[in-house]
């Protein structure tokens, strides 16, 4: 059968480093692209194209990648992710609304809330393994939007309106409907986040994440520090979801805890699951997909759901590893054993 | 033969009612190679178990290098000196041999994470500088031509030699082997039995558990016997072959007799 990850790898690995700059750059240009397409097939009958791109498929990439640090890389079954996409959207929305920062400023702010709300939610809760873990995770997601829900002084259930737009840079204007531009500038922080991705998964921090997914004791037994690893990972995906909820409050510019149920959560779950769980390029596909199809078959109106669940059920059993599953570095065997 | 390594002091391991271990006490000396044996359900895992900090001694005190190990977090006795094997292998087994080696060797390296995100000179130099000597540890071993295949995909007793490679790949001063030989044939043994002297002359010091009673006696220097969690023998092979309690404890006591 026809192997895309394995028909990727092998154009990858056959290239030189010049091809390789002209590969990854086409490919970010051909995204780049994606805005102009809305004339073609892939335009989305109800939704507007423009603003679908943004969210939810670029807003769904950069927390599924976020996602897949916890999941993909280390193995930590996370079920309440949203609350740091919540966090970081909240900070936006407070932030955005009571001080006179930019989204820009904010945007750090956003990132380190959420960081350091993944430490306090992380060092009780990394001490459980497997289902444990996933409850307390999913208790976490839940407590952040039934706080926020309960909460008045950020708005209680009416959430925060009028959270200001980015400034404008370059003379380029943020403006509600330039779905462009927000696109574009989401697009650089997926970039951002699959070098960061990238830089960590090799060496020593991606074969210590690697080691603690596979066998977690036979990896403390081997000195690998597994809970400051795993203090990591949840601290680095929760920062990508941080980044995520700041950049949508600074979209959609109105939020409420109704945007942050646990139903977002699995969503994102979905994506990384549906993609290839640990290949940052199957995740990015998975949330793209996942994002994009429910508004692509709007056109079935109440049956929709229904073919985006059984399109769901039935590459979970055809390809239960993902769209692209994880790369296997296997290298051929040299000659001499081949017989 | 003189400084002591590793010195058990009476320890004792209660799992609730049951008494895995009963007031043991042995030493391993530097270079030596000391096997461990006894029946089934013996103790002989828990005595490694103690050892590693998987599980915390009920009583009395377990010395490396003349420092209590009590309360030591698992991953800094290994980093103080003391790697393991598993009994049933627990390979990384989607990454490849030589990534499970270099894992291993990552525990005396100063760089991290952030020092691998921003692409420090530290985090390179030890890199490469680790590959290199993971790569001279699957030679040693004998199994330096399997480097770049999934530990998953290696014939059974590859595998059993990538654990002790991968246990020499943490640089430690105590290896400590359960059962290498496990599933081995006769050829097999022989090969492992020279592996284990190999790393011995290469300075480390060996506590081998196993089963195979050729193996144990012709390897070790040495040989303590545990049965039903109390040590009934510690003496030269030769010695313990011909011990009346060890005999009984493998063989039983003649009906006559008691």
């Amino acid at each position: 059968m026809f192997n895309l990850r394995d028909f990727g790898a092998s154009i990858w690995e056959r290239s030189d480093r010049k091809m390789r700059v002209l590969i990854a750059l086409s490919a970010i240009a051909v995204a780049a692209m994606l805005p102009f397409l809305g004339g073609t097939f892939l335009n989305t009958p109800v939704a507007d194209y423009g603003s679908v791109l943004v969210f939810p498929v670029a807003i769904f990439a950069i927390m599924a990648l976020g996602l897949n640090i916890v999941i993909g890389k280390s193995g930590l079954l996370d079920l309440g992710y949203v609350a740091f996409f919540a966090i970081g959207a909240y900070t936006m929305g407070l932030l955005g609304t009571k001080t006179s920062l930019n989204t820009w400023e904010i945007l750090p702010i956003g990132i380190a809330m959420a960081m350091f709300a993944g430490l306090i939610l992380g060092v009780p809760a990394l001490r459980l393994r497997g289902d444990y873990l996933a409850i307390i995770t999913l208790g976490f997601g839940e407590i952040v939007r039934i706080t926020a829900l309960n909460l008045n002084a950020i708005g209680g259930a009416n959430g925060i309106i009028g959270i200001p737009t980015p400034p404008t840079i370059f003379g380029l204007e943020y403006t509600f409907d330039n779905h462009r531009l927000y696109f574009w500038t989401f697009l650089i922080i997926i970039l951002l986040t699959i070098w960061m991705i990238r830089r960590l998964s090799v060496r020593r921090g991606g074969r210590a994440w690697e080691s603690i997914r596979q066998d977690e004791d036979a990896a403390e037994l081997m000195g690998v520090p597994t809970f400051k690893y795993k203090i990591w990972a949840f601290v680095l995906g929760a920062s990508v979801g941080g980044a995520a909820g700041v950049l949508y409050a600074s979209k959609t510019l109105f939020i409420s805890p109704d945007n942050f149920t646990l139903q977002v959560s699995i969503l994102i779950l979905a994506c990384v699951i549906f993609g290839g769980m640990g290949n940052i390029w199957g995740v990015i596909l998975g949330a793209v997909i996942l994002g994009y199809l429910p508004d692509r078959i709007r056109f079935l109106s109440d049956a929709r759901l229904l073919v985006f669940g059984i399109v769901l059920v039935l590459m979970m059993n055809l390809r239960p590893d993902g769209i692209l599953p994880r790369k296997k570095r296997e290298k051929a065997l040299p000659a001499k054993d081949s017989k | 033969m003189s400084e002591s390594v590793l010195r058990l002091e009476n320890v004792t391991m209660q799992f609730g009612g049951l008494v895995a271990l009963n007031d043991v006490s042995f030493e391993i000396k530097k270079q030596e190679i000391l096997g461990l044996i006894g029946p089934n359900g013996a103790g002989k895992t828990t005595v490694f178990n103690v050892i590693t900090g998987v599980y915390q001694v009920t009583k009395g005190d377990i010395k490396f290098l003349g420092k209590s190990l009590k309360g030591q977090k698992r991953y800094k006795i290994t980093y103080g000196g003391i790697a393991r094997t598993f009994q049933n292998i627990r390979l990384w087994g989607e990454m490849t041999a030589l990534e499970n080696v270099i894992t291993a060797t990552d525990t005396h390296k100063k760089s991290g994470l952030l020092s691998g995100l921003f692409g420090l000179p530290i985090s390179r130099k030890e890199e490469k500088r680790d590959k290199a000597r993971a790569q001279e540890i699957l030679d040693f071993i004998g199994i330096g031509e399997y480097a770049d295949r999934l530990a998953k995909n290696l014939p059974y007793g590859v595998q059993r030699r990538l654990e002790i490679a991968r246990a020499l790949g943490t640089n430690p001063k105590l290896l400590l082997l359960d059962e290498p030989a496990a599933g081995f044939n006769p050829a097999e043994k022989v090969e492992l039995a020279k592996t284990i002297r190999k790393i011995r002359d290469a300075g480390y010091t060996v506590l081998l558990i196993e089963h195979d009673m050729s193996l144990v006696m012709g390897v070790s220097d040495r040989v303590v016997v545990i049965d039903f969690g109390q040590k009934i023998a510690d003496d030269l092979p030769a010695k313990v072959q011909n011990d009346k309690r060890v005999v009984e404890a493998y063989l039983g006591v003649p009906d006559d007799a008691s």
